[in-house]
């Protein structure tokens, strides 16, 4: 039964290469696609569920699978279906590239689910770039060309200058240490930590990712990539997209981490500006993808007090907050979509008087809203207050003191647009918005999860403990 | 490996003693949240009879609760017991003791009140009514809970829904008051948060229960000293405490009579009672060792907020400042360190509660009537509406301290316990407060006496009815003003123990 192990992976690449196969066969058909995408895309969630329980390695020792990555991969699946949801009605992107645009969904998330389970670097490599040509593509599908294009070239040009740092820095590893794999760079490392070549190299390395995880210096694209490419592609980044990278980093830092402080230090002062300066630009921002861009740096941030706290409790506490942030993330980005005005991103303030247009569409954006802020009883908040307690028990109490004055600073832009949806009038009323009833049911489930999971979070506690030693 | 998911679960097992009126009680709030919810936006009435129906059932509770507390045996009783988290040492665990019980009455009685205060409230009733729901749960469940988790969980749900309480429903330049409050009190838990996780840490225990925590010798000396400012300032900032306090005014004064009642009302205690249960239970050292600087902004507090209210001409304005001054008297009675100062400054937390209540609902009715909560527009109002004007002169002579009525008893302990440790600061700020008497006296006076102003000539009064959440608050504030034994019983079934446990 060994092929049960590739098994998602497989399935996801059938699919990916069923809809390339397609394109060239007919034309798009929005509604049809749209169907059979959701149906291939949830039959991917039954089958990541199904190979839970998959462990080996494959490949010559480069691909891992365990309770980790298995875990991540029913949440990048469930992070497509989700996305697959929203794209009902993908005006913004233009029409003869819409099964491509489903083509590369599937190929962008086959990537993070290899990039999971890797485990030689040039398979973290391959699997990485595979992901991020995929996006780069996906970003530059928007109608608008000008839009598109300039978040397309912006992500482009950063994305491989990004890369080329990443594989500088780890071909300084291996020079360092004649390590390819994360196992045996784990046992070598710690000879080598205090040569330049390795903590450059490590740095360098960490660097690529960081780019993606939108950390402080390597945030630079992520407001342009937000506000120009199409809502639902933006979405995929925010959620699934960040999922595979916090699992990666977990990943390669549980590998890595020898307990050393220089590099805690570092992911400190990373983390903290990453938070710091996510929410002071997000409270300046009116365009809704563009706020959502920096919050989004600023909960990477918190992310990282996460990972840096290290342990199995730090690195739980980090994929208790990736899973967190695929559902509130979703939900906030789910409003967006459905609210965003044909051609153009949503103003904050065209949220005006949401509550009478629909009551629970305003409901799921207060609930997401509040748990991305943290607050109380919801998902948001678990995660936080579990990353804190990892960090506490490091003795980082002033890491956690910035990072709590950081949520009341969020609380500012995130109540901004609380008051948006529930206070503001708008002057031409616009109409009652019609949700039709499977999205009402899968909104509800939404809500349901933030709180509940929030309220009563010990299963998925105990799960990212199970996922967190799993890695150990 | 760090050492949290080492040790083993402290007395992780279910305990519960007897019918769960604690949880009881939370979860009339959340059925009352759920068939608001429910019920269609339209029909007004019923949304309204649903919430004097669940909000009266929880006042029935908390009444039960305080007589069927067994004063001679004393301690936590009605305790429920659940593990909720057991990796993170969190546990769902509610009891009551003589500190929390009269609060949960206040509560009970304001809630109440509260709802049929808003009885004639048309905007948008079903949101309204949730949201207060939503926000009494958290004061009920901070009340009861003696788990650090959830009294920080319980803190954020009684705050959250005030932003659009207010800023919805509110009246002066709202949404800048909603957000300055939101935003000072969430200050305020981000001092909280790292507070109890340290402490939770530090302890060594894995475990969040604060009956395990408060053991002595949990902590050092130096840990309390360090984590005490952490508490008092977090909580301090939901207590009004000086220089914390410049939200509670502005938030007073914008926010819907109901709001107002239960944010002076209870919400305040809740930053009070915090820094007792969790401040004065965990760190009693550090407690002693700042109780010094507590004293003084406390007696800054009591000075600055009389002063302050004496140059305002906005009726809620008076009463918001009035509440900075009276919980400053609390904060007073918590720096003794001393069984009288503990007892005086929970008794002033409820007599203050119930008074400022009183004040609120008796200024939303002459606000419902006039449209206007500015001192020199009015005048004259007692011949108007004598009925209205009694209930808001009653308040205002409960809060100068006249005996008879129940914050007399509060003033009074809290000052006796105060003078024999800090003689001076006490002097000055009785004689602030004798000047704010003063000045109160001025604005009753030109409120409800002196020429009416004849464009309110034809107003009504309250009528029997809608006087029946005022009749309430001021039957409270006599019964407590004649008979304070009632509460000052329980009230040391609680501070003697403690008082008696403290390493010295």
């Amino acid at each position: 039964m060994k092929w049960m192990l590739f098994g998602p992976e497989t399935y996801i690449f059938l699919v990916a290469f069923f809809f390339l196969i397609l394109s060239m066969w007919r034309g798009p058909h929005s509604e049809k696609d749209h169907v059979l995408a959701l149906a291939l895309s949830g039959l991917g969630v039954v089958i990541s569920l199904a190979c839970l329980g998959a462990e080996g390695l494959l490949f010559a020792g480069a691909y891992r699978l365990d309770l980790f990555s298995q875990v991540f991969k029913v949440a990048l699946s469930f992070g497509l279906f989700l996305i697959v949801c929203l794209c009902a009605n993908v005006e913004e992107i233009k029409r003869r590239y819409r099964l491509e645009f489903y083509f590369f969904l599937f190929v962008c998330t086959l990537a993070m689910m290899l990039l999971v389970s890797a485990q030689h670097l040039l398979t973290i490599l391959l699997a990485l770039e595979l992901s991020s040509y995929s996006l780069y593509i996906l970003v530059t599908l928007r109608r608008d060309e000008d839009m598109g294009l300039e978040a397309g070239i912006k992500y482009f040009l950063t994305g491989i200058f990004a890369s080329s740092i990443m594989i500088f820095g780890m071909a300084l590893l291996y020079g360092a240490t004649g390590a390819v794999y994360l196992q045996d760079l784990a046992q070598v490392l710690p000879e080598v930590m205090g040569t330049p070549a390795a903590v450059i190299g490590l740095l360098l390395t960490f660097g690529g990712f960081f780019f993606k995880l939108a950390v402080y210096p390597f945030h630079f694209w992520v407001a342009d990539t937000y506000q120009g490419a199409p809502d639902q592609v933006t979405a995929y980044i925010a959620t699934a997209s960040k999922v595979a990278v916090i699992a990666v980093v977990i990943k390669l830092i549980a590998a890595v981490d020898q307990n050393s402080t220089y590099l805690i230090h570092v992911l400190a002062v990373l983390s903290i500006a990453s938070m710091t300066l996510g929410n002071l630009a997000a409270m300046v921002q009116k365009d809704m993808k563009r706020l959502l861009a920096y919050s989004t740096i600023a909960h990477s941030g918190y992310v990282l007090i996460g990972i840096l706290s290290g342990g199995t409790a730090g690195y739980a506490s980090a994929v208790f907050y990736a899973l967190a942030l695929l559902v509130m993330k979703f939900t906030v980005f789910l409003v967006v979509v459905v609210l965003s005005p044909r051609g153009k991103n949503l103003e904050r303030e065209e949220l005006a008087g949401l509550h009478g247009r629909s009551p629970l569409l305003a409901l799921a954006l207060m609930v997401s809203i509040f748990s991305l802020a943290g607050i109380p009883p919801t998902i948001g908040f678990m995660g936080k207050f579990y990353v804190f307690m990892g960090a506490m028990d490091k003795g980082l109490f002033v890491l956690v003191l910035i990072a709590m004055i950081n949520v009341v600073v969020s609380l500012y832009y995130y109540l901004l647009i609380i008051k948006a949806a529930y206070l503001g009038h708008s002057w031409e009323t616009p109409p009652a918005v019609h949700l039709p009833q499977p999205m009402r049911w899968l909104t509800g489930a939404l809500i349901a999860t933030m709180m509940v999971a929030g309220f009563y979070p010990t299963p998925l506690i105990r799960l990212s403990e199970a996922v967190a030693r799993s890695l150990m | 490996m760090p050492g949290v998911e080492i040790k083993g679960a402290l007395s992780m097992q279910i305990e519960i003693a007897g019918f769960p009126y604690l949880s009881a009680i939370l979860i009339t709030c959340v059925t009352g949240l759920l068939v608001i919810l429910l019920l269609p936006e339209e029909r007004k009435g019923e949304i309204k009879w649903v919430s004097a129906g669940f909000s009266g059932t929880t006042l029935l509770l908390c009444v039960y609760l305080f007589f069927a507390y067994d004063k001679t045996r004393g301690g936590l009783q009605f305790v429920e017991k659940v593990p909720w988290v057991p990796s993170l040492g969190i546990q769902y665990f509610n009891a009551v003791d003589g500190f929390s019980l009269p609060n949960l009455l206040l509560t009970g009685i304001v809630f109440f009140t509260g709802v049929l205060t808003m009885w004639q409230l048309q905007e948008r009733v079903k949101e309204f009514f949730a949201l207060y729901f939503l926000m009494v749960l958290g004061v009920f469940g901070l009340f009861v809970s003696m788990d650090l988790f959830f009294i920080f969980v319980w803190y954020d749900v009684s705050l959250f829904p005030m932003y659009l309480l207010i800023a919805v429903w509110g009246t002066t330049r709202k949404e800048y008051a909603a957000m300055k409050l939101t935003l000072y009190l969430f200050a305020g838990s981000a001092l909280l948060l790292p507070g109890m996780i340290y402490l939770y840490v530090h302890s060594g225990l894995n475990t969040f229960d604060i009956t395990a925590l408060m053991q002595p010798g949990t902590f050092t000396t130096a840990q309390q000293k360090f984590a005490f400012p952490l508490f008092y300032v977090g909580f301090g900032i939901l207590a009004g405490v000086w220089p914390f306090h410049t939200w509670s005014p502005v938030g007073h004064a914008a926010a819907p009579h109901s709001v107002s009642m239960v944010h002076a009302g209870v919400l305040m205690k809740i930053g009070a009672f915090g820094v007792l249960r969790v401040a004065i239970f965990l760190c009693p050292e550090g407690w002693q060792y700042w109780s010094g600087v507590m004293a003084f902004l406390a007696a800054f507090g009591i000075i600055y907020g009389a002063l302050a209210g004496l140059r305002q001409t906005d009726l809620k304005y008076v009463i918001g400042y009035s509440s900075v001054s009276h919980m400053g008297i609390v904060g007073l009675g918590l720096s003794t360190v001393s069984v009288e100062g503990l007892n005086g400054a929970v008794f002033q937390m409820f007599a203050h509660g119930i008074m400022t209540a009183l004040l609120f609902s008796a200024v939303g009715h002459i606000y419902d009537r006039t449209h206007t909560k500015e001192i020199g527009e009015l005048g004259g109002l007692s011949r108007v509406m004598p009925v209205a004007s009694f209930y808001f002169i009653l308040a205002a002579l409960a809060g100068m301290g006249i005996p008879g009525l129940a914050c007399f008893w509060g003033e009074l302990v809290v000052f006796i316990a105060a003078f024999k440790v800090y003689p001076v600061r006490t002097v000055v700020a009785l004689l602030a407060l004798v000047v704010s008497a003063l000045f109160m006296l001025r604005v009753v006076q030109r409120t409800f006496y002196g020429p009416p102003n004849e464009r309110y000539a034809q107003l009504s009064d309250v009528s029997f009815s809608s006087g029946i959440p005022r009749m309430i608050l001021a039957g409270v504030l006599l019964l407590f003003g004649l008979y304070p034994a009632l509460l000052f019983d329980v009230i040391e079934t609680a501070s003697i123990p403690f008082m008696n446990g403290l390493p010295r």
